[in-house]
């Protein structure tokens, strides 16, 4: 009798930490992607007056739940294809550019998911709505597919997280074959946390941060559609959700992300046009260094109490 | 007594040693943490430990003597220590200590009869590379030769004797690994004569800030693995193929897998068909086919160790799981208490 009481524990369901996760952010915030993606595709529109809203609440969603690079997202390139951002060597609008002038019988959802992960997705679509320079032709046909692929792949993504959910929840379970233990589905979820905070500081702030002699407004993600500091705050505010659903008793991590989120609404910025400014170069920068903050208190209050580390060996390097 | 024999018995009679089959035949070997603890395991082939060894602080890698029970754990770079490990009796047989001035830099490898040593090392100011050279009748230190590079990482004998070095190409602090040249960077792949002269070497001009960090033979080729120290927003090939004589061909991941690794290759592993690339920074192994095309991605945290065993590749990673790896996935061979350090070799 012991022996199967002892077996039962062993073969614990998933702790609660990761069903809150599942549950109440990660589910939900695909669902979410995935009505605000069908939305933004079911517009008969091409005028970007009319597409800006629904282009943003999809954008919005999308910044609920890019932080998540495991399961579904993963696959086939999806988060790439969704959000391929930064290009540093310009790949889609290349791309978008060869599509635009060549036989427009090419263009169509179908074609698209053949396309270079570059070309398609929100930051496709940026680029047509709001264009740096004239488009070769008319967008329309380009901007319907694109829409119509992002809610193809914005569909997907919600439905596989079911499967990939129940994975997480039965972690440590015998016959799962992604999480051997309840920790380990714990440590996936702990390192989105980590790596989202890294992708804040270095990419989305340090990007157009560039240097204080030579800023780089422009290189921001989300510059056209004037989102840059949108984007931070709701990346921040998805990944507060994440450690609090990790761990609701983590009142220094939260004050810090609280704190953060202050310094951005403070900043008052939303293109990150101040970067020209010394005095607003600095502000971005203090920005920066309280996500890096915030990210080691998480690391250094979520960590013990999850009773997880971030990877042995990728922590390392060699 | 004919003479050989009686100096083979001489031989066993001054230096007693066992053979691989005396400690249960490993097909691996793997350093790891358990607790606040380091060992070396040796592992069978379904990744059960047939015997662990205390290590005095992280291990990186290790070399298997060719035939005697005798393994060198290499530590973590800068390298305070390299053991000579009695795998029978898990007693340090000798402690390997560099010349002064100079760090081991986390590999080794030993010569096809067992008779040499050659150990990866830097000069501890510059990073100028060095291959050690030690005999291991009794692990005297006989010579050291230039690596032709900078910061060596890992070395490879190929069957006709000469040894590969990835000359990495980043001079590091002595004390705390911070890279100092990144702007500058120039890695190389080398190859020296068993007398340690150059033979050839090849530099990645386009990619110079690409560090060769890895090696694997291929049969045909050495396959090496790569580490990006330039934008991580550049996708680059972390593979390469070099057949001495002619150019390196680099090998790309498919479009939709560009950033998987993250630009970090952290072990590599071949078969005669296949070569695996590891990434823990990204989670996932890569498998190519052996002529560079890219054939699968699995997916799973921390993944570092990659060997090969037969057909197939076992992989290890920082969670305390071993894996067996083909081209349609992942299968778990068991799971422990032990955190799999960087590197996993395979025996014979």
């Amino acid at each position: 009798m012991r022996a199967v009481i002892l077996s039962l524990l062993l073969a614990s369901p998933a702790a609660a930490d990761t069903a809150a996760v599942v549950q109440d952010h990660i589910r939900p915030g695909q669902a979410a992607f995935a009505m605000a993606a069908n939305a933004l595709a079911a517009s008969d529109s091409c005028d970007v007056t009319t597409l800006t809203p629904a282009f943003n609440a999809a954008y919005d969603a999308w910044m609920g739940v890019s932080h998540l690079h495991l399961g579904p997202s993963e696959e086939e390139g999806r988060a790439l294809a969704i959000l391929f951002w930064p290009d540093p060597k310009g790949l889609g609008a290349k791309a978008q550019r060869a599509l635009l002038t060549g036989d427009p019988a090419l263009i169509s959802t179908e074609a698209l998911v053949q396309q270079s992960v570059a070309a398609r997705g929100l930051a496709g679509l940026e680029r047509l709505l709001f264009p740096a320079e004239p488009l070769p032709a008319d967008p329309c046909p380009l901007i319907k597919a694109t829409a119509a692929d992002l809610a193809q792949m914005a569909v997907a993504l919600a439905l596989e997280w079911g499967p990939y959910g129940d994975l997480l929840l039965s972690a440590g379970q015998p016959g799962n074959p992604r999480f051997l233990s309840a920790d380990e589905a714990t440590q996936a979820l702990f390192t989105q946390l980590a790596t989202g905070l890294d992708f804040i500081a270095d990419r989305q702030i340090g990007r157009p941060l560039g240097t204080f002699d030579k800023p780089r407004p422009d290189l921001a993600l989300g510059h056209a559609s004037g989102r840059p500091l949108r984007n931070v705050t709701l990346s921040l505010q998805a990944l507060r959700d994440l450690a609090f659903r990790l761990s609701p008793e983590s009142p220094k991590t939260l004050a810090a992300f609280d704190h953060t989120l202050a310094l951005a609404r403070d900043l008052n910025d939303p293109a990150f046009d101040g970067l020209a400014d010394p005095q607003g170069w600095l502000k971005v920068e203090i920005l920066q260094q309280s996500v890096r903050f915030t990210r080691e208190t998480a690391i250094a209050e979520l960590g013990p109490a999850l009773g997880v580390t971030l990877g042995f060996n990728s922590a390392d390097g060699d | 007594m004919q003479r050989r024999t009686f100096l083979a018995s001489f031989a066993a009679a001054c230096a007693p040693s066992i053979s691989w089959s005396d400690v249960g035949r490993p097909a691996l070997l793997a350093a790891g943490k358990r607790g606040e603890d380091f060992f070396l395991h040796g592992l069978d082939a379904l990744g059960q430990s047939l015997f662990q060894i205390a290590l005095p602080g992280r291990g990186h890698a290790a070399a298997a003597h060719p035939t005697r029970a005798e393994a060198v754990a290499f530590a973590r770079r800068p390298g305070t220590f390299a053991l000579v490990i009695d795998c029978g009796t898990g007693g340090v047989r000798h402690r390997l200590t560099p010349p002064k001035g100079q760090q081991f830099n986390g590999h080794g490898a030993f010569s096809a009869d067992g008779s040499l040593l050659m150990t990866s090392e830097v000069v501890a100011e510059g990073s100028e590379g060095r291959i050690g050279l030690w005999d291991t009748q009794d692990y005297r230190r006989v010579t050291d030769w230039p690596s032709h590079g900078i910061g060596p990482h890992d070395i490879r004998l190929l069957p006709d004797g000469r040894l590969a070095v990835a000359n990495g190409g980043i001079q590091t602090d002595p004390v705390d690994r911070t890279k100092l040249n990144l702007e500058s960077m120039r890695p190389n792949l080398a190859l020296l004569s068993a007398d340690g002269s150059l033979v050839d070497q090849i530099e990645l001009p386009d990619l110079a800030q690409n560090s060769i960090r890895h090696l694997a033979l291929t049969g045909t080729s050495i396959a090496f693995a790569m580490q990006w120290e330039g934008d991580p927003d550049d996708a680059v090939p972390l593979l390469g193929l070099w057949t001495p004589g002619s150019a390196p061909r680099l090998c790309e991941a498919s479009p939709a897998e560009a950033f998987t690794m993250q630009g970090y290759a952290g072990s590599l592993a071949a078969t005669d068909t296949r070569i695996v690339i590891t990434s823990p920074k990204g989670g996932a192994a890569m498998v190519f086919a052996s002529d560079g095309t890219p054939v699968a991605t699995h997916r799973r945290a921390d993944l570092c160790g990659a060997a090969s065993l037969g057909d197939g590749f076992v992989l290890t990673d920082g969670l305390g799981a071993l894996w067996q790896a083909d081209d349609t996935g992942l299968q778990a061979l068991g799971t422990g208490q032990t955190l799999w350090d960087n590197h996993l070799v395979a025996l014979g």
